[in-house]
């Protein structure tokens, strides 16, 4: 125990289906890792510590403090690592896009894991397999059965496999948010109620967004962002160019937009949306600059992938989850 | 959050749902559903002991919402709000299941209906659990009034209006006042001057201080709402006037059907073959002759042109009957010798004195021939030159089944009476809804027949449905009542359920301000937040689902209470 | 036993809303797979609650409104319209026979038409069976 009154929190961090992108996040904090540390134990963090799932197993219910869950839930070993951390931890955090909606690794719910064992294990321009080996979840070699988790057919959120306490977006998520965050937390600061998204802001994207915006949201055509001659000052959607924003919770620093991309939605949709990706839609067709149907059908399909669009960070956590898988 | 306390009534609507819905098995289902306290089954909910049922409900049960499944909200919403807000609950605390016209008179399997009628039952349930309190607003009214067309209904509800010291701006587009009326010699059943009727208002209505007259003008646009519009009167040369008013009715009568669409009576090619109303102007000229300028001998007038009939207008005109044979017995007493024939398919002269005008013309030596007038109308030629008329009128005669010649030196289509071309200009103007034929919809055909959906705007006259002058002044004078019982009152509730911006959330984007088309949001660009107008907003709650934030509410249609319902409805499966 | 759809129908106040009523007061017979939602315009349609319902296990759903120039509030219809596509290409994506939404105009006047409708897309999402929507999300693995 240091020299503060207070017992230190014990903090973890788990990845699930995820890129890297959100520990690196967390690592991020640079300097500020000193006052983390001072107000905290790291007690797992299989990127940067040399801590084992049996040390974790071995720790009494409600060990942890805080979780940093990030990623999404693509296999058993997510699955059981979701669970056991949810038990081992009071306060579980769905920690970046994947974890809170599904993310990027979601947009595999377009496909099937047999369309995807097929791509990867027989037909990549790569991949030399004659014998069509597939993944098994057990094999035996002399030393005994080895085990491996079993690859799901469909991602899912954090919450859609266990109660989630809150949510803290973005891919990554901003690390000032989650240094914000971290410093409510230590100070003993008054949590929000369970279930909140932490780290963001109600308003979304456009209240920060610096672009100048107008009531002329009319789009005569859907631009790629390539397609116009921005001239770094207009709104992108009074450009034609589908820009997330206004759907998205503010927080990141309007990055992309200040990079002169337009956002994409990562920081998820703002409190009361039930489906960021159909409000949006419904936004966006709105501005559809004609009464006529052929011209509106032909002013539609400029958007060249709808799904992928609008779901970009969220698919798995949509309302309808992933693409129908046609039984007969 | 309060504890949510729902009583559930199932309507039989004495057999009309009944017969078709197991009633005692939707309100048992609906028993089960948490939160709802109570679910019973009633004769009549819309009478009184109906509606006392569910006020002593609300008190004895602690009732805070309520879901009555019966007949269409359009039709006693309003009855049971009422009824909420005797037993002190706001009115928005309900809400209504349609299984009398979307159930139990559209189909024929009861078990079928059964399920359905609980499933719309189980959504209103699932909705009503989100509903919210809504307070009652009220607007101050304008006491001026605007009335589009200057004929019998305009000038009687200007008159009456402006009687009481009220301003009338009465706008006509002919450069006269009188319209139909106006251009007629003798009217039905009495056989009186039209001129000695309504030359008298026009000049009253001219000369009226309360009323000022705007002749060869017309009202492109209407601005505002009940108790406030504005708008501008557009003459010629390019003369404008804006007016502000708090009620508007509208007036603009009827024109007839053009009989050169059917072929085969030659108007236009034969010059004897003329219509109902180029016969008034010959009756008012005092000039009843052929085109040669001789007395003609044998008069044909036939019925229902372009009435009746599936390839014109499938309604009644209503007046041509009357009016056919008023013609008559002016035509008799010109020409005590000629040969009157009523072509006719069905004599409908109801109204008061009109059977006995028919019984008085059927004495007067008129010959009356029948024709199917969902068949072909009668086929009008060219006499030849042996014969002493100038024309024949060929047609199959129903009462004795044979084929007839009847010979006419002049022939009178007896037209129908039709909506006029720039009807649909002026629905949009005003704001009110056509229906196919083009006429103007009330707000219910029984109960409230002047009023529209659109508050503050009434229609009267024939731009209703074709009418005659008794029904269009009662008409004009029942909506000049309703606007002095307004503006006597000085206020009247407007619509609560618009939509509102939560600022906390709304981001400024700005999306919503080009989507509304009353103009309701505008930018505050201090706050960098939309804020709606509620008086100009009409609650159609497009704004809302154009939002992409979920800042705007749709008032009594959020997101919430929408999504619920459809989980309820889809509560109760079909049974496979 | 032969499969039984559910529709879910959104209709406006105005327009079809009234149009469906008075295929009732007119005593005009239809199937009875549709369950009907009334709202007032329908410009207030939001894909939102199509998903919904499919979600919840519609296997088809209807949205009417005014036929275009005749919105009650001018122009809603029109927003659905542009909605609508999108929407339309927006499931088709996610596996779904376009044929289950469906956007129609019905009018006041139009009780017949609102009856001939209903059996006609009752009969089209016979034919195309359940769907999977619900299914595929109960059944994740």
């Amino acid at each position: 125990m240091s020299d503060n009154e207070k017992p230190k929190l014990k903090l973890a961090v788990y990845w699930g289906a995820a890129c890297g992108g959100c520990c690196v996040s967390v690592l991020d904090v640079h300097e500020k890792l000193f006052n983390v540390v001072a107000a905290a134990d790291l007690v797992f963090w299989p990127i940067a510590l040399d801590i084992k799932y049996k040390d974790v197993e071995a720790m009494p219910d409600g060990h942890i403090d805080v979780t940093l869950f990030n990623g999404a839930i693509r296999n058993s070993e997510n699955e059981h690592m979701a669970h056991l951390l949810r038990k081992k931890t009071k306060v579980l955090v769905a920690y970046g896009s994947c974890a809170h909606m599904g993310g990027i690794p979601g947009l595999a719910n377009f496909t099937t894991k047999e369309e995807l064992f097929r791509r990867v294990y027989d037909e990549s321009e790569s991949t030399v397999n004659p014998d069509k080996i597939r993944p098994q979840t057990s094999f035996t070699v002399p030393e005994g059965v080895l085990h491996i988790p079993e690859f799901y057919n469909d991602v899912r959120a954090l919450d859609q496999v266990v109660d989630v306490d809150y949510y803290l977006p973005g891919c990554p998520p901003q690390t000032e948010r989650l240094v914000d965050v971290f410093m409510a937390i230590v100070t003993g600061a008054e949590l929000p109620p369970k279930g909140s998204v932490v780290g963001a802001y109600d308003k979304s994207q456009c209240d920060e967004c610096e672009r100048k915006k107008t009531d002329n949201k009319k789009i005569k055509a859907f631009k790629r962002p390539w397609e116009i001659q921005d001239d770094g000052e207009t709104c992108f959607l009074e450009q034609g160019v589908i820009c997330m924003g206004p759907a998205t919770r503010g927080g990141c620093g309007v990055r992309c937009i200040k990079g002169n991309a337009p956002c994409r939605g990562c920081y998820g949709p703002p409190a009361d949306v039930t489906d960021p990706g159909a409000k949006m839609m419904s936004a966006i067709a709105t501005m559809i600059d004609s009464d006529d149907e052929d011209e509106i059908v032909e002013i539609v399909n400029q958007v060249a992938d709808p799904a992928g669009t609008f779901y970009r960070f969220s698919l798995p956590g949509s309302i309808l989850r992933r693409k129908i898988v046609q039984t007969v | 959050m309060e504890e949510i306390r729902i009583g559930v009534y199932v309507c039989w609507c004495g057999t009309n749902i009944a017969k078709m819905v197991d009633v005692e098995a939707v309100a048992k289902a609906m028993r089960e559903i948490p939160g709802v306290i109570v679910a019973k089954d009633y004769k009549y909910m819309c009478s009184d002991p109906g509606q006392e049922l569910i006020i002593q409900d609300i008190k004895e049960h602690n009732l805070n919402r309520v879901v009555v499944s019966a007949c269409s909200p359009r039709i006693h919403e309003l009855t049971f709000r009422k009824a909420l807000e005797n037993a002190g609950l706001n009115p928005y605390m309900f809400e209504m299941a349609n299984i009398r016209e979307h159930d139990s008179w559209v189909h024929t399997d009861r078990a079928e209906a059964t399920q359905k009628a609980k499933a719309l039952v189980a959504g209103a349930i699932n909705r009503v659990r989100w509903h919210e309190s809504l307070d009652k607003r009220s607007v101050e009214i304008n006491p001026a009034t605007l009335i589009i067309g200057g004929g019998i209904a305009g000038i009687s509800a200007a008159l009456e209006i402006a009687d009481a010291g009220k301003q009338v701006y009465l706008v006509e587009k002919q450069s006269q006042l009188g319209g139909t009326v106006a251009k007629l010699d003798l009217l039905f059943p009495h056989l009186d001057s039209a001129q000695q009727l309504i030359q008298p208002k026009i000049n009253r209505a001219m000369n009226h201080l309360s009323i000022q007259c705007f002749l060869n003008a017309e009202i492109r646009e209407v601005f505002g709402y009940i108790g406030n519009f504005e708008a501008k009167v557009y003459q010629k040369d390019d003369l404008e006037t804006e007016i502000q008013f708090g009620n508007v009715i509208v007036a603009t009568g009827l024109k007839p059907f053009d009989p050169s669409k059917i072929d085969q009576l030659n108007y236009k090619r034969l010059p004897n073959v003329i219509t109902s109303l180029e016969l008034e102007e010959k009756l008012l000229s005092g000039n009843l002759v052929m085109d040669n300028g001789k007395d003609p001998k044998h008069i044909a007038l036939i019925h229902c042109i372009g009435s009746r009939n599936k390839n014109h207008h499938e309604y009644c005109s209503r007046t041509c009957c009357n009016t056919a044979l008023k013609y008559s017995n002016q035509i008799r007493s010109a020409f005590p010798d000629a040969a009157i024939y009523e072509i006719y398919s069905d004599i409908r002269s109801f109204g008061k004195g009109c059977e006995e005008l028919y019984t008085h013309t059927a004495r007067q030596d008129v010959m009356f021939l029948m024709y199917d007038q969902k068949g072909e109308v009668p086929k009008i030629t060219e006499a030849r030159h042996s014969e002493k008329v100038n024309m024949m009128l060929e047609f199959r005669e129903q009462l004795s089944g044979e084929h007839v010649e009847v010979p006419a030196d002049l022939v009178v289509l007896m037209v129908a009476m039709e909506a006029h071309e720039n009807a649909k200009e002026i629905a949009h103007a005003v704001g009110v809804s056509m229906c196919g034929n083009s006429f103007y919809i009330e707000k219910h055909p029984k109960l409230d027949p002047v009023a529209t959906t659109t508050g503050g705007v009434y229609v009267v006259g024939s731009c209703q449905s074709p009418k005659d002058i008794p029904d269009s002044v009662s008409q004009a004078r029942a909506a000049a009542a309703r606007i002095m019982a307004d503006i006597n009152f000085g206020s009247v509730e407007v619509e609560v359920t618009t939509a509102v911006v939560n600022e906390d959330i709304c981001c400024g984007c700005q999306t919503c301000i080009s989507v509304c088309p009353y103009t309701a949001i505008h930018f505050d660009a201090e706050k960098n937040v939309s804020v709606v107008n509620e008086i100009l907003c009409k609650g159609c709650g497009t704004c809302g689902s154009a939002c992409p934030t979920g800042a705007i509410r749709s008032r009594h249609f959020t997101d919430k209470q929408i999504l619920s319902q459809i989980e309820g409805l889809m509560s109760m499966q079909l049974q496979h | 036993m032969e499969f039984e759809p559910t529709i879910v129908a959104f209709l406006c106040n105005w327009c079809s809303y009234t149009g469906a009523d008075l295929a009732g007061t007119s005593r005009m017979k239809y199937a009875s797979n549709i369950r009907v939602i009334r709202v007032m315009c329908s410009g207030r349609v939001e894909p939102t609650f199509v998903l919904k319902a499919f979600r919840e296990g519609a296997d088809g759903v209807l949205i009417c409104g005014c036929h275009p120039g005749d919105c009650h509030y001018h122009e809603g219809n029109y927003k659905c319209l542009r909605r609508y596509h999108l929407l339309q290409n927006y499931i088709e994506q996610m596996g779904m026979d376009k044929r289950r939404l469906h956007l129609d105009w019905i009018s006041a006047s139009e009780g017949k038409q609102f009856a001939e409708l209903v059996d006609k897309m009752t009969q089209t999402i016979k034919e195309l069976g359940p769907c999977q929507v619900k299914h595929s999300v109960e059944t994740l693995t």
